[in-house]
Order: C-alpha cells, then structure tokens, then sequence
C-alpha cells in the first residue's frame, strides 16, 4: 500500500477515488507518523453503479439552531454551524465512518520525531472564488487558527505551535515545528472545525465572504432559521456532489422535527427522540444508527468533598448500574462504559476488567470514609439525550446505598454560567475524540474543560511521555497506564456511550452510520455522499 | 373645560393610564431579566468562556454599567424606537424582530377574521335555539375544545391532517425569511386553526350566555309583545346589548393570543416573535427580550383601550354617564 515514495507522485484527483491509505504510525524507520494520500474505497457504496442521480434539493431539519448560529470555518458552537462547515469547508484531514483519518487537503501529513511536521497539499484544488488552494493559504489557516483574539475552538487544539513555526516550504508544501514532540498532532486536524481558508478569510459576524474548498458554497444565511447552499461545480473530488442545492433547516422543536419529515417537508433529521422510532419506521422512514465514542459522564470534582477522598468517587462508580442506566437514559442506544473514555481509539484498554454495581462495597467504602448517609446535589442540564435522565435513574441507584442525591435540572445558560466547571457534582456530554485529544481537553489542569479538576502529576508526566512517543505500541503501554489511573482513581462515571439516532426518508441513498461525532454520518460526508434514489 | 370629561376624556384617561401600565411593566420586564440567573456574555461565549473574554465582552455590551444607568439607557431607547442590538446575532434588534413580527401579526389577524365571526355566529345560534340540538352538541364540543391545551390541540390536527391519517397540509409552517406569509397560505392553516380552538369556545359561550341573559329581558318581551317578528326582536333590540360583553371576550381573548402564540409557534415552528421571544430568553439576549416583552405588553394594553372604547360607543347608558 501507500507509502513515502508512493505519495510522492504528483497527485491526481481521480486516484483518491480508487485508494486509499492512512494514518500509518509507529512504522519503524522512513515515514514514522504519516497521513497518505491514497485510495479512497468508493466513498458511497450504493453509488458505485454508473448512474447515481444527480439534482434536486436536500432539506435537512436540525436540531439546536438559534441566533446565535454564525460563520467561521474554524469554530462550531451550534449544530446547524457544524452542518455548513461540512459543506462548505476542508480540512486537511478528516474522520471517516470508522473514524480513521483519511487525507483530505493534504495528501501527505508526516514527522518522523513527532516535533516537526510536514505537510504536502493536494494540487488542482480550487476555492469557490476560483482561486488554487497553494501553502500560502494553508499557513494562513493555521496561523488564522492560532490566533487567540478570535476565540475559536480550533484554537485549542494546537497548544505548543506558534504562528512563526507555520512555516512555507515551497508552493506545496508547510512545515510545522512543535515547542514539544505531539505524536497525535494529525488527530486534532481530522476535526470538522479546523478547516482551510483563503487568505484574508473572514467570519460572518465579521462580514466576511465564506469562501471554502467544500462540495457546496453558501448562497444565504439566516442564524436561527435556515441556510441554502448551492453546488460546487469545481469540487476536487470529481463528480461529487450530487445535489444541486442543499437547505438546512432549523427544527429545534422534537415534534416539529419529526412531523416535518413525516409530512415530508425534509428529506433528513437530525437527533429523532428514541421515543418515536418505532412510529416511524412504521411509515416507512429509515433511521441511521451510528455507535460513535460519545459520552455523557457524571463528574465528581476530586479537591471537593467529598469526592477529595478516592473510596467516595470509588463508591459512587459502584453505585452505577450501568446496564440500567443505559437503558433508562439512552432508551437502550448506547454501550455500557467502564469509567476510561475514548472508546474508539487504538490504545482504547479494553482489558480493564468491566465494573459492576456492587453496593455492599459501596457502602462500606462510604463507610470508612465517614461518608454514610451523605446528601449531595448534582448539576445537570437538558444537554444531550440522557444528560438529565442519566442525573435521574443514578439518584435513584444510590438510594440503595444510602446516598441521598438531589438533582438540579438548571436551564442551559445558566448551567454553563459562571458555576461550570466548579460544580462538586455536575453531568456533562462529549462527542468522539482520541484519548490523547480528549485528555487535552478535559483532563489535564490545563486543559480548558478539566470538569472532575483532575491534575493527577504522574498522570500528567505520562501524558507528556505519550506525545514524545512515535512508536504506537510504546504509547498504547503508556497510554493504557494513564487509563488505569483514571480507572483507579479518577473523577468521571463514564456509565455510558450514546448512539447518534437519526432518521432519513426512504427516498435519500448513501447515509452509513458513523463513529464520528456529527450526526447523520457527518451529515453525509458533507452533503457529498449521498442521493436521491 | 375639564379636558378629563366626556368621551375624549375618558380616552385620554385611559391613554394616560395605559402608558403608566407599561412604564411599571418596563421596569418589571427589566428587573426580572436582570434576575435570570447567569448574563449575555455568558450565553454567547458558552464553554468557550475564559475570564478575560468575558470582561472584555461585558464591557463591549455595556453589562458592567450600573443597573440604573443601564435601565435609563434602554428606557430611552425604547423610547426613541431604538432599541439597540441584538446580542447574540449583533444587528439591530428592529431588523431582528421584524419579519417576526409581521409573521405573528398575519397570524393572529387570520386567527381573528377566522374565529370571531365563527364564534359570535356560533354562539348567536345556540342562544337562538336555546337546549335545542345544535345548542347542546356545539356546547359540548366547544367545552371539549376549550379543555383542551394548545399544544395538544395542535399536535392532535398535524396528526390528522400533516402526518399520519392524511397528508393534506404541511405539519411545520417552515416560512422562508424575507418572504411575507401571506406566500404561504397552506402553512397557515394548521396554526390558525389551533388559535380558532382556542378563541372560538371562550367568546362564542361568552355571546351565548348574554344574548340569552338579554332575550329574556323584560324590554326584549316587550318588543316581542309589540308583536315585531323575531329575527327584529333578536338582530334590532337584543343583539346591540349583548354584544357588549362579547367585545369584550374578544379583546382579552386577542391580547391573550398576542402572548399565547409562543406555544403555537412553537409547535409549529413558525417564525415569528413567540419564538424569537423563547430564543432570545434561552440566550439571554436582553435587547430583543425586553423589546418583544415590553411590545406583547402594549399590545394587550392597546387592545383592552379599543375594546373600552368600543363597548362605550355600543352602549348609550355608559356613553351618556361619563
């Protein structure tokens, strides 16, 4: 399959429709960590005939919409602003349905130490103005990316990397030099939100023209309502897309939701309520099921009684049935957890023995912490399906042991106050990351959502080894201490994983379920893999 | 003379009384939004808040003014009909509120030239044939109606007519922005009948019960004496009279709908100020909040003023009293 001297041909966009190759990491010697451009299977396996449909307008009812939607190909706060970034933006990597990274704008993404990246871009690629994509605009992104007084989320994602150390090498190559060695550096640019932009790019708030490389370009936008796209005749991936235009719509209601599709008024949704499934599949609509690596833990903050101590936070996880929890939560779409999140990534430990309800150790471990009879509130919010419901049935687990838990269902803005992130006791979401990422984000004293204020020093200098490790056997070793940690001690009931329920009519072909974190299978590779039948 | 006498007098009282109303509401309005738990800057940046973002956006909004200072500045904006800019979509919160607001005003003004002949005809005719079948069936039907809330009345007409037994009508009313509703006939039809449901009951037992009361007044006998035939006794004599109370259902039950299409387009995903309303509360979007609160209240404060103006015109005893 692909390798160093393979990606070295000059590209050629019909040969990402025939292979594909990717992420190949811990090959010893030669090209040590490298995304390759290669084949493709065909992306959309019911359009392999030569006669896909072409045309039409594909409406889609999406749920979370509000005024404050925006525009900027480099942060998502909104549901419907993920939908448009598929469509209208690359990266120059992304997640597919199995969520591997696959090569997008970027045909090569390789280091051989971890610290100093290269990266070559795809040739013949055009933004929607017309203009060639070259290394230029790439380090513009990036830098643009880096840029803190934009408050974006791809911001984040790139700790160690200075805009000075983006740097040009010829037209189609970047080289990017890290303060500190980042082995999962290619993960963080999978993510639908760090995508490329022209030079001098900017958001919609700012007035800005949205210019991308995606298969659609907008034609209107209007925050909280609804946003129309159009075909992209000069997309690189030949002959995708297939629609003519696109219209995203903004159904927050659940009811609304669904008997729009009903009366046929879109073509897809997103988030059907478990509740109405079997109603419609009855009439004839399909539904997309996809197992990604979601979650919505229950954080115990561990410097807060009296979760400072470990056997209480050790009490409590004994406290989840976590069968029932999945079932009265998820209405059953979802996969028991077993306290160590990131399911889907390579060094996910899957030998940690699973944990059990068990509420006679519960209570004695309560017991020797002086913790009997304890009374506690837990923070939640109608977040995710099963973020309250999941608060619910877990207060009523711990009644058997003795624990008294008082839920509070706070309304969304004022959860995410100014008390997020201090709550003792608090239930959250997170969609699909990789370990390493998502210790990033949530579990380290500097990360920016350290919900359970875990900042553990072994657990910290473990990480740090991980980053320096190129070879992917040595880093699954370290990476599986660092779970053990947390499954020894750490701060999260990590009870479940949700299954991203959408539902579709029978006349759309090519929605495959997904392990990604968006719905609708990243809304249909960004509206490119799929058809009317 | 007295400027506070006579029918104009009257008027000007109750203008006078109708801008202190909404001056208290103002005030009401902006104490219970600055109570919501959490602030603007809060909702906009969400999760992705870092302290100095936070205080640089508070004092780019203004939110780290005292709370007098900040109420006379809206208060004045209010005022001047300028009132400021959303936060969350950062334009002018008239442009915002706008279509919205002539989507709920077709609405409502479909919902009333539906309903209002419907009920007073509805209720005319039940009085005329008082504990006659068409009295008792339509009695009974309309009580059904009236028990029942809005949101189940209009998911209860989608599942008949939107989605499972026909698919006759669309079940969202998914209006285009820019584009005037009065395009869209057939998405209206679901919602105006869920706010006929609501209306009708209330202002058609309402006509029954009074053109009863005044048919067996001693006057109507009177006239029936007089030997006039009935349908002059009735449309002559009783039904200038009991009207009057009908006015007024009428015009609680508009300035109810005024507030009380929150739910319907909410069912409905209609675009209009009740949605824009939960929104701008969800977000906290202060402007556009107080802007459609304080507007739903002079709505129902203008509609109670032409209804007392009206009932005064129809009826000579309080006209010639005042």
């Amino acid at each position: 399959m692909s390798d160093g001297s393979d990606s070295m041909q000059p590209d050629r966009p019909e040969r990402v429709l025939t292979r594909e190759e990717l992420v190949r990491r811990g090959v010893a010697g030669g090209v040590a960590l490298s995304v390759l451009g290669g084949q493709i299977p065909n992306a959309l396996g019911a359009l392999a005939e030569p006669a896909i449909k072409r045309g039409g307008t594909f409406r889609v009812g999406v749920q979370g919409g509000s005024d404050k939607e925006v525009i900027d190909a480099q942060t998502s706060v909104l549901d419907p602003d993920a939908a448009r970034l598929t469509a209208i933006f690359d990266g120059l990597l992304y997640y597919d349905e199995n969520y591997k990274l696959r090569p997008n704008l970027a045909t090569q993404f390789t280091s051989k130490d971890a610290q100093t990246w290269t990266i070559r871009i795809r040739k013949g690629v055009q933004f929607h103005n017309g203009k060639t994509l070259t290394a230029d605009d790439v380090v513009w992104s990036i830098r643009r990316m880096l840029d803190k007084s934009l408050s974006l989320y791809a911001t984040a994602q790139l700790s160690g990397l200075r805009p000075a150390n983006v740097r040009k090498v010829d037209k189609w190559t970047v080289r990017l030099i890290l303060d500190t060695p980042n082995s999962v550096l290619p993960d963080a640019f999978g993510q639908y939100f760090m995508n490329i932009v022209p030079i001098g790019y900017t958001s919609s708030k700012a007035g800005g023209k949205q210019i991308g490389t995606g298969p659609y370009t907008l034609t209107s936008f209007t925050p909280g309502n609804r946003s129309e796209l159009r075909r992209n005749p000069n997309y690189w991936r030949h002959g995708q897309p297939y629609f003519d235009r696109v219209l995203i719509l903004d159904l927050n209601d659940d009811v609304a939701r669904v008997n729009a599709l009903l009366g046929g008024q879109v073509d897809a949704i997103t988030a059907m309520p478990f509740a109405q499934i079997s109603a419609a599949t009855s009439r004839g609509l399909k539904i997309l099921n996809s197992q990604g690596g979601g979650w919505v833990p229950i954080c115990m903050a561990v410097d807060q009684a009296p979760f400072t101590d470990v056997r209480v936070r050790q009490a409590f996880r004994l406290i989840a049935n976590r069968p029932q929890l999945v079932q009265q939560a998820f209405s059953g779409f979802g996969r028991v957890g077993n306290d160590v999140y990131s399911p889907l990534d390579a060094c996910y430990d899957s030998a940690l023995p699973p944990r059990h309800q068990d509420i006679a150790q519960a209570k004695s471990l309560l017991k020797a912490a002086g913790q009997d009879g304890l009374k506690i509130d837990l923070a939640t919010t109608n977040g995710r399906a099963g973020q309250v419901e999941c608060a619910q049935v877990f207060a009523q687990q711990a009644q058997a042991a003795g624990v008294t838990i008082n839920v509070k269902n706070l309304d969304a803005t004022t959860f995410y106050g100014s008390q997020y992130l201090k709550y003792p006791f608090s239930t959250d979401y997170w969609g699909t990351r990789n370990y390493l990422n998502q210790v990033a984000a949530g579990s380290l004293s500097v990360a920016p959502y350290n919900e359970t204020h875990w900042n553990d020093p072994k657990f910290v200098s473990l990480y740090n080894q991980a980053l320096r490790t190129v070879d992917q056997k040595k880093r699954c070793s370290i990476v599986a201490e660092m779970q053990n940690l947390e499954y020894t001690s750490g701060g999260y009931i990590v009870w479940g994983f949700y299954n991203l329920v959408d539902a579709f009519s029978p006349k759309v072909q090519g929605f495959k379920p997904s392990k990604g974190t968006l719905p609708l299978g990243s809304y249909g590779n960004g509206f490119r893999t799929i058809a009317f039948k | 003379m007295n400027p506070f006498r006579g029918i104009s007098g009257f008027i000007l009282r109750r203008v006078l009384l109708g801008v202190l109303t909404l001056a208290a509401v103002s005030l009401i309005i902006f104490a219970a939004t600055q109570a919501l738990p959490s602030d603007p800057a809060r909702a906009l940046l969400g999760r992705t808040a870092t302290p100095e973002s936070l205080a640089a956006l508070r004092k780019q909004l203004g939110l780290n003014r005292p709370v007098v200072d900040q109420y006379l500045r809206w208060a004045k904006g209010m005022l001047t009909l300028n009132p400021g800019t959303s936060i969350s979509a950062s334009v002018p919160v008239t442009k915002l509120i706008s279509d919205p607001i002539v989507n709920s005003s077709f609405l409502v003004l479909c919902s009333a030239l539906v309903s209002i002949p419907l009920a007073l005809g509805i209720g005319i005719w039940a009085a005329i044939r008082r504990d006659r079948p068409f009295d008792v069936v339509s009695s009974l039907v309309l009580l059904l109606f009236a028990a029942l809330p809005e949101f189940v009345a209009g998911i209860a007409l989608v599942l008949l007519f939107g989605t499972v037994v026909f698919k006759w009508l669309p079940p969202d009313a998914l209006i285009p922005p820019g584009s005037p509703p009065w395009h869209h006939l057939n998405e209206l039809v679901l919602p105006v009948a869920t706010l006929a449901m609501v209306f009708v009951p209330y202002v058609a037992r309402f006509m029954r019960a009074s053109l009863i009361e005044v048919l067996e007044s001693d006057y109507v006998e009177m006239a029936r004496l007089k030997g006039l035939p009935e349908r002059e006794v009735v449309l002559r004599h009783a039904l200038p009279n009991a009207i009057v109370p009908s006015i007024q259902a009428i015009a609680l039950t508009l300035a109810y709908l005024a507030g009380g299409i929150v739910t319907v387009e909410f069912v409905f995903s209609y675009p209009g100020i009740g949605a824009k309303l939960v929104d701008a509360v969800t977000s906290r979007d202060m402007p556009v909040a107080q802007t459609i609160a304080l507007l739903i209240a002079a709505i129902y404060v203008f509609v109670n003023l032409v209804a007392d103006i009206l009932t005064i015109l129809v009826s000579p005893r309080v006209r010639t009293s005042l």
